[in-house]
Formats: structure tokens, C-alpha cells, sequence
């Protein structure tokens, strides 16, 4: 059988996307309220939906090989830390946000390392550094700033920038690059051969470690990136609590973008789409003066209900490829 | 499965923590209650989690996951405050804490049988569905009618917490272990297509599990409410994580087919005895160390977990311990 590059089923849910997000821009626009202005709204949500992205993005390319990494969330506050570290020591910016986005890449590389190294599945190895990441910048922020506090403050303004003014750039920027990357390159068809069947890419002369550990690599910088437009909108970095859950954002992203949580099928296209469809839904039910008590159940809702109804269709089909 | 080994980790935490803490037991009586109170202690502290690691063993067993375990308890939780308090509670609340408790576990469940949601997914938009309905019924307030229903208090005590543990660990554990229902669901783990081969209901039993699992999530918000007699929407954030840390610590493979409850029990207590004795010594830790010392605790989670399952995993054939991703 054979569909091109996509499977119906990812194209389906990318027509999906598409059109939820003009449905939902469009009753942003009915519903708002006098003096709110439209154009406001694209403009933040360039900033605001950047962090989810692109790590979503990096996340994408490692859930396509099959892997899972939980701790990224983790890697981002120890990346903010190594930054908030460098800036209260007056370091010139672009060395702080080289060592931020430098922090992430190497953290996720170990983590690649790691799953190689142990033979351990990446769940088990993300999840523990899940606790140890953020252990890991509570004690190095003990050490390198004296009375440290709980939290890292951030005065001078040339530290935002990269957050604050050029979120939306660097976001369209890298996700473009990306894209077009994905179009041309071999490397993200690899992910998807491994995710598919590791025994397959080994039998046709692949590498599958070394493909995985790609993954890992490129995942890496996106989150780096992440890292960066995150905790550069902030005005404080606090270890324990900065980014809390933000993997679980980003994990709903990339499957409602389609991709298969076992790997094998996706792209960063759908990844994209998947977070701006929540980011909308979430400033529609702003404006259309939905209890922010009931936001976030309504968010989980749709979660389920997307993906509840996709899979269920697929039901059938799914049981007779089992059973051939 | 090294039987020594968690019970060993066990022994050496305490023995480590203990000697931190500045402990000293000059007429050695003094130990006798120390460790009464400390194991007792241990014990109320952790019975919602080791409820919870009860159910997500099994859970893990059939190669599932569920994230939503701390949401779930959480809302059982928020609905069983929204009772008035009194005598009554134990006729209204409870039950319908209970019959709340099952329908979000065979939620749960039918999600991923039924529909064929995969576990990791199902249960991610449960947690934060469940999660949301917390602020639904509680917004923002921090509700305890549990301290005016008569002998309430009473499970949250060593000796409730003991009953709820006994109920489930011996009772439940001893019949589990010669039922041919876990041998069933051990298999659907293993290999599910094999398991639907051999006639076993995979879709019901998979509702049968996460309904368990449900189950074991209102046990665990009794004692849970019991113990700290208040609850807000927010309770018990990242509790799931805590109990499949745990579980995972234990022996129990993420891939399912294998699975030990006595290893969660282990597991469960030894992320407690650690979380506990960082506690009791961060006297010797300010003397000591440039930071402070329950910042350590994240690190050490970390390492004992991946120290505990490399440990479990290397003496396997190659077949099994090869990274399934």
C-alpha cells in the first residue's frame, strides 16, 4: 500500500487542524469583545506558542524513532539556570544564550548516550532525569550564587531580547528551516524508518543507534531554542518550579499533530498546527468568557475527544492488519 | 527480579538516614520506640501512594500506563469535601467517592480498550481532564469536612493505614498471585495479539484493570484525606510520576508482561525513607555540604532509579533488555 509521504490518517488530521485553527481564529474574531484588537492576538501568539513548538519539534523527531524523552521540561530549567547563573556574573548576552541553548543540546545528547549506554528503554532514562535535571540545577544554583534564594532574577533588559522581541523571528525562522529541512533531508526519513521497525533498519544496513541518537542530537537543539524564548520572557527563574508539567504540553501537541506515540508516523508540520490548535482553543475560551475553572477541563476534552474519535474509526482496520 | 536487592537498598537507607538524622540510643530501649514510631510514621505517610503503586502495577503489567492516578485521586478527593460534613458522610460521601472513583477508572479503561487509545495518550488527556474537573468543583478553595465525620481520622492512623495495606497488599496480593485473571493479564502484556489467539477477553480485562485501578484511587483518597484532613483543586500534582518512579523502581517493566506488587511495596518505601531521612538530616547537611540537602533528593531519585532497573535488567537474556525506544 502505498499514500506518498503522509498516511491518510495523518493527512486527515492535518486538514483537521487547518481548518479547527481558522474555525478557532475566526470565533476569536466574533467573539471579542470591544477594544480588543485582532491584530494583537497574532502578534502574541507568536511569542507566547514559540516554547511549545519548537520543543515540540525536537520532541517530534524523537517520538518518531519510537524514543520518548519526559525530561525536557527538566532540561529547560537547568538550561535557565546555567543561563541565570551567567547573567547575574554581568556575562555579555550571546554567551548566555549560547551556553542556554549549548546546555540543552548536551543534555539531550546524554540522554541519547544514556539509552545506548544502560540498554534501558528511553521512558525509564527520561524519567529519571526528569527528577535529576531539576536536582541538578536546584544544587548547581545552591552553589554558584551565594544566598541563593529560591529564585533568579533577571534585571538588565538585553537579557529578554531573545524572548521578548525576536520571539516570533526566531520561531518562523526555525520552524521554516525546519520544515524544509524535513522536506529534503534523509535524516528525519531514517527516524521514521526506525520508529517503524528497528529490526527492518538493521537488516537494510542502518544504523538504528546512531539514528536514535540523532534524534536526540536534533531534538536537542530545538529544545535548546525552546529553552532560550522560555525563560528569556521571564523576569525570575526558579529551578523548582519553572516549567512544571511543560512536557506534558508539549507531549499533547505533538500527538494531536498526528504523531504516532509509537513511532514510525508524523512531521513537524502537524506538531506545529497541534500546538496552535491549543494555544487557540485556550484564548478563544478567554474571550468567550469561559470560567478559567473549566479551561483546563475542556482542554483535556479535546485531547481525548480528537484523539478518541481518530482512533476509534481506525479501530476495525487496525485489528485486521494485527490478526494478518 | 533480585529479591535482595530492594530490601537491601531498604536496610542501608535506613541505617544511613538514621545515623544522619543524630539519632543516638543510649539505653537501648530507646530504639525500640524510635523505630515503633518511625516504621509507623512511614507507613500513614505512604499508604495513598502504595495504594496507588497496588493498581499501577497491574496497570503496567498489560504494557499500559496511567498518568492520570494522581489527578484521580485528587478528584475523588475534591467531590468527597463537597459532602457536608457529620455522621452522614459515611452513607453519602464515601459511596459516591467510591462509585466516582470506579467510573474514572472504566473511563479510563474503555478509552484505551474500547476505543484503542494508546495508555500514555488516554490517560494524558484523563489527567488533565480529571484535573480540570477538580477546579470545576472545587475553584479555589481548600475544603476539610473530614475532621467533623465521627472515626474518619481513625484511616488515616497506623492502624487504619494498616487495614487498608493488609486489605489490599496480603489479601488482595496473595489472591492475585494464584489467579489465573493476573496470569491472563500478564500474557495480554506480553503479547496481546497471542493473548487474543488463546480466547482471553482482552477488551473486558482491560476495562477490569484500570476500573481496579480506579478502585485503589479512592482507597488511596481516604487515606490520603484522612491523613492531611484538608484538599484543594491542586492536591497531589505529580503524584502519578512519584508512584511509576516507584513501581518501575520495583521491577515491574514498563513493556509489560512481568511485574512484581511486592517490589512496588519495596519501591514505594524506599523513595519515602529517602524523602523522610533527607528530611531529618538537613541539620548535618547545612553543617556539611555547600547546598542544601533536599535538593538532593531529586538527584538521588533520579540515580536510584536508574541504578534499580540497570540492576534488574542486566542479568537477563540480550532479547529482553534490548531499548525497545
Amino acid at each position: 500500500m502505498t499514500h506518498g509521504r503522509f498516511s491518510p490518517s495523518l493527512r486527515r488530521r492535518l486538514l483537521f487542524l487547518l481548518i479547527g485553527n481558522v474555525v478557532l481564529l475566526l470565533a476569536i474574531a466574533v467573539t471579542m469583545k470591544q477594544g480588543g484588537s485582532f491584530a494583537d492576538v497574532l502578534t502574541r501568539c507568536g511569542p507566547d506558542v514559540a516554547p511549545v513548538v519548537l520543543a515540540g519539534i525536537g520532541m517530534t523527531g524523537i517520538i518518531c524513532t519510537g524514543a520518548i524523552d519526559l525530561s525536557i521540561a527538566s532540561i529547560i530549567v537547568v538550561a535557565g539556570t546555567v543561563f541565570g547563573i551567567l547573567a547575574r556574573r554581568q556575562m555579555p548576552p550571546l554567551l548566555c544564550f549560547a551556553a542556554c541553548v549549548g546546555t540543552a543540546l548536551l543534555l539531550s545528547i546524554t540522554n541519547g548516550l544514556l539509552i545506548r549506554a544502560l540498554r534501558l528503554p528511553a521512558i525509564i532514562i527520561t524519567l529519571a532525569g526528569l527528577a535529576l535535571y531539576r536536582g541538578v540545577a536546584l544544587v548547581l544554583a545552591d552553589v554558584a550564587i551565594p544566598g541563593f534564594g529560591g529564585s533568579i532574577d533577571l534585571p538588565r533588559d538585553e537579557y529578554h531580547s531573545p524572548g521578548k522581541q525576536f520571539a516570533t523571528p526566531l520561531l518562523l525562522l526555525a520552524l521554516g528551516g525546519a520544515l524544509i529541512w524535513e522536506w529534503f533531508a534523509v535524516t528525519p526519513r531514517r527516524w521514521l524508518a526506525l520508529g517503524s521497525s528497528e529490526e527492518a533498519c538493521r537488516l537494510a544496513g542502518l544504523n538504528p543507534h546512531a539514528i536514535r541518537r540523532s534524534a536526540f542530537a536534533v531534538g536537542g537543539l530545538f529544545l535548546g531554542l525552546a529553552a532560550l524564548l522560555y525563560v528569556t520572557q521571564i523576569q525570575f527563574i526558579e529551578p523548582a518550579r519553572l516549567a512544571l508539567g511543560f512536557e506534558l504540553q508539549v507531549i499533547g501537541a505533538v500527538i494531536l499533530g498526528g504523531t504516532n506515540i509509537f513511532g514510525g508516523e508524523g512531521g513537524y508540520g502537524g506538531t506545529a498546527l497541534g500546538a496552535l490548535f491549543l494555544y487557540f482553543t485556550g484564548q478563544w475560551m478567554t474571550y468567550a468568557g469561559i470560567s478559567p475553572y473549566f479551561q483546563e477541563a475542556i482542554t483535556g476534552a479535546i485531547i481525548i475527544g480528537v484523539i478518541g474519535l481518530d482512533c476509534g474509526l481506525h479501530r476495525r482496520r487496525k485489528r485486521m492488519e494485527e490478526l494478518a | 527480579m533480585r529479591f535482595w536487592l530492594l530490601p537491601l537498598i531498604l536496610l542501608g537507607e535506613i541505617a544511613l538516614f538514621t545515623a544522619l538524622s543524630g539519632q543516638s540510643f543510649s539505653p537501648a530501649s530507646g530504639a525500640t520506640s524510635y523505630f515503633r514510631s518511625y516504621f509507623a510514621d512511614l507507613l500513614c505517610q505512604s499508604a495513598p501512594v502504595l495504594l496507588l503503586a497496588f493498581g499501577m502495577t497491574v496497570i503496567l503489567m498489560t504494557a499500559g500506563i496511567d498518568l492520570s492516578a494522581g489527578s484521580m485521586v485528587a478528584l475523588v478527593a475534591c467531590a468527597m469535601a463537597s459532602f457536608p460534613a457529620g455522621p452522614g458522610f459515611w452513607w453519602t460521601a464515601v459511596p459516591a467517592g467510591l462509585a466516582l472513583a470506579l467510573l474514572l477508572g472504566a473511563t479510563n479503561g474503555a478509552l484505551i480498550a474500547w476505543l484503542d487509545v494508546p495508555p500514555i495518550i488516554a490517560t494524558l488527556g484523563t489527567m488533565i481532564l480529571y484535573r480540570g474537573l477538580c477546579f470545576v468543583v472545587m475553584g479555589d478553595l481548600e475544603k476539610s469536612p473530614f475532621l467533623n465525620v465521627p472515626a474518619y481520622e481513625w484511616l488515616g492512623q497506623p492502624g487504619g493505614a494498616a487495614l487498608l495495606l493488609a486489605l489490599t497488599f496480603a489479601l488482595g496480593g496473595c489472591w492475585l498471585k494464584r489467579s489465573r485473571w493476573l496470569r491472563e493479564i500478564l500474557m495480554l502484556g506480553g503479547n496481546p495479539v497471542a493473548a487474543r489467539y488463546a480466547g482471553i477477553p482482552a477488551s473486558r480485562r482491560i476495562v477490569q484493570v484500570y476500573t481496579l485501578a480506579g478502585g485503589l484511587a479512592f482507597l488511596a483518597a481516604l487515606a490520603f484525606t484522612a491523613r492531611n484532613s484538608s484538599v484543594s483543586a491542586s492536591s497531589l500534582t505529580g503524584l502519578e510520576l512519584q508512584v511509576i518512579v516507584a513501581v518501575v523502581l520495583g521491577g515491574t517493566r514498563v513493556q509489560g508482561g512481568a511485574g512484581s506488587l511486592l517490589g512496588s511495596f519495596y519501591g514505594v518505601l524506599i523513595i519515602a525513607v529517602m524523602d523522610e531521612g533527607l528530611r531529618g538530616a538537613a541539620q548535618w547537611g547545612a553543617r556539611n555540604l555547600p547546598f542544601k540537602l533536599s535538593h538532593l533528593e531529586y538527584i538521588l531519585l533520579g540515580l536510584l532509579l536508574v541504578v534499580g532497573v540497570w540492576l534488574n535488567t542486566r542479568g537477563r537474556k540480550p532479547a529482553d533488555n534490548r531499548p525497545p525506544g
